[in-house]
């Protein structure tokens, strides 16, 4: 089934991980104009135009700038973890694109546990977030990486156990078969709830907006990446944007039934499998970008309110519904209605929570102490 | 939470309606008919001279100082061509200290001078800022080769154009509305004459003081 690129199988991933490392860097070129341009569209202006025709190599020409960029290093700086935190950033995305099914065939490594191996190592690049902010000795850029690590390890949680919902149901952590288990319907069909949590712990896990107070340009100027420039600020553009990849990709294999859902698996095209990859994964993308344009800023409290009162109770509610029908073999249109259930009452318990009008505080006696920011 | 929805419905709407950008060098928008760009003099075509006298109101006015007009005899007027006795001798205007106020063009008694509603009336890139000292030739060129097209010439304010929205039914005749002693509106200080200029400030306390007897 796999394309046998070399007899040695260290070897064969050697090359395909490589492959997938150069590829990336492209994808990304071209995902920056392309957010451009979408967020362009959404605010009525044209976005890039200069550059090729429709502005499309516009990523190369800002590629070419930041290579040849200074690489300024400021002197108070802790050199070692100011040099390295870019690649922490990069790297565990590449570790876990090692996982990654695109299709069938395209792919690094088939690992049993690759969905667990996946949300393990992308849990990392906060450890990137965190050497930025304390090795650039900036006060911006350590709220920014503090801020980034709160929010990081909050969302990381409901995103997991959103994660181990779709494995209850396909009774496996591998990709392949957790796509092989959608063929008929795909998981977004059986568990809105856990598919709602899903978006929404993947726009916080990328900084996106309205969760974006840890890179926040008017609050913490660009947060931990305030003091890279050039080549190394190109790495955390690189990181961000591959982890988008990676993210959408997950979200169209666990929910949206990656190659397989709504054709044959029998039969399918190599070239059709990629394709269908290629719909759900943009899919994902223009979502992300979209509320980017359209989303204003959480307060870093509604942030960890929604995770922490919201997310994650609702995210283990699916996690007992999933486990309901599993033990005692309820229909599947069960899961469907309880989730479903699910998905209206959370709602329902934000807008309530967003309607519900804020109690005035008392004046206070003296000035109030403040403690430590952090 | 329903704000939510709508700033995503409007995001939609607004990606499917069409850009208001344009590629500005290579595609311009219409400029508006009042949009004023740096001033410059026009050109009297029946008499083939500026209407330019040189007499200096603009660069007495002038906020910035950035005019500084010269007036001569003209020989027009000594061979019975032209009515105006006086020309513009020598007219620099410093486009890089101009501030665009327009109070030339409201002093200005002869209407000699507007403020450029072209795209040529911003796009000023010099290489040299020197060189956006303008002088007498530079500033009627526009007008005089047709480039300048509709300039907007009507001076600004209710008071000095004579325009009565009460009259405007009965009669056209701009005679009979232009000496009606005053129109019921307000007239703009800074659009009236000079010399109504003058005398508005003291009318103006005069009706202060009324009101405060009464």
């Amino acid at each position: 089934m796999l394309l046998a690129i070399s007899s040695n199988p260290w070897l064969d991933a050697l090359v395909r991980l490589g492959i997938v490392a150069l590829l990336l860097p492209v994808g990304v070129i071209w995902l920056t104009w392309l957010e451009r341009k979408v967020i362009g569209r959404l605010q009525q202006r044209l976005g890039p135009m200069r550059v090729g025709p429709y502005g499309l190599l516009q990523g190369i020409a800002d590629t070419i700038k930041l290579i040849t960029k200074e690489d300024v290093r400021p002197v108070t700086a802790d050199r070692w973890v100011f040099e390295l935190a870019p690649f922490v950033i990069v790297v565990p995305v590449i570790m876990a694109l090692a996982a990654l099914p695109f299709t069938a065939e395209i792919l690094v490594r088939n690992m049993a546990l690759g969905l667990f191996y996946i949300v393990a190592v992308t849990g990392l690049s906060i450890v990137g977030m965190v050497m930025a902010g304390w090795g650039s000795d900036n006060k911006y850029a350590l709220l920014g990486a503090v801020r980034a690590g709160a929010q990081l390890i909050s969302y990381e949680v409901p995103l997991i156990l959103t994660a181990v919902a779709v494995a209850m149901l396909a009774q496996s952590m591998n990709l392949q078969a957790i796509v092989g288990a959608q063929h008929d319907t795909p998981f977004i069909a059986y568990q809105p709830l856990g598919f709602i949590v899903f978006s929404i712990a993947t726009l916080a896990e990328l900084y996106r907006q309205p969760f974006d107070i840890p890179v926040a340009e008017s609050e913490v100027v660009g947060g931990a990446t305030v003091e890279y420039s050039g080549i190394r600020w190109s790495m955390f553009q690189l990181g961000e944007f591959a982890s988008l990849v990676l993210f959408s990709v997950l979200g169209s294999l666990i929910f949206l039934g990656g190659w397989t859902w709504p054709l044959d698996p029998d039969g399918l095209d190599g070239s059709i499998q990629a394709l269908l990859m290629v719909v759900k994964v943009a899919m994902f993308i223009i979502f992300f970008m979209w509320m980017r344009g359209s989303l204003p800023r959480l307060r870093i409290d509604q942030l960890m309110a929604l995770c922490w009162q919201v997310l994650l109770p609702f995210t283990l509610l699916q996690i007992m519904i999933n486990g309901l029908v599993l033990a005692y073999d309820w229909p599947d249109w069960t899961l469907t209605a309880l989730s479903g259930a699910g998905a209206a009452a959370m709602i329902f318990v934000v807008y309530q929570a967003a309607r519900r009008e804020g109690v005035p505080l008392a004046p206070s006696a003296g000035p109030q102490r403040v403690g430590s920011v952090l | 939470m329903l704000g939510i929805v709508k700033s995503i419905g409007t995001t939609v709407r607004a990606a499917f309606r069409r850009p208001v950008t344009v590629q500005y060098p290579t595609e311009k928008k219409v400029l508006p008919h009042r949009s004023r760009g740096f001033p410059v003099l026009l050109w009297d075509f029946e008499k083939d001279e500026p209407f330019c006298t040189g007499c200096q109101v603009c660069a007495r006015y002038c906020p910035v100082d950035c005019i500084t007009v010269t007036m001569t005899d003209n020989p027009k007027h000594a061979q019975g061509r032209s009515k105006r006795k006086k020309i513009v001798d020598a007219f620099y205007l410093d486009y890089a200290r101009c501030m665009r106020c327009d109070i030339c063009v409201e002093v200005c008694n002869f209407d000699a001078i507007v403020m450029n509603n072209t795209w040529e009336g911003v796009e000023l890139s010099r290489y040299d800022r020197t060189d956006l000292v303008m002088d007498k030739e530079e500033l009627l060129r526009q007008h005089r080769t047709g480039k300048l097209g509709d300039p907007f010439r009507e001076p600004m304010g209710v008071a000095h154009s004579g325009w009565n929205p009460h009259k405007e039914d009965e009669g056209d005749d701009a005679a009979e509305v232009a000496a009606q002693p005053q129109p019921p509106q307000p007239a703009k200080p800074t659009a009236a004459p000079p010399e109504a200029n003058a005398e508005d400030p003291g009318a103006a306390s005069e009706k202060s003081a009324e009101g405060g007897e009464g």
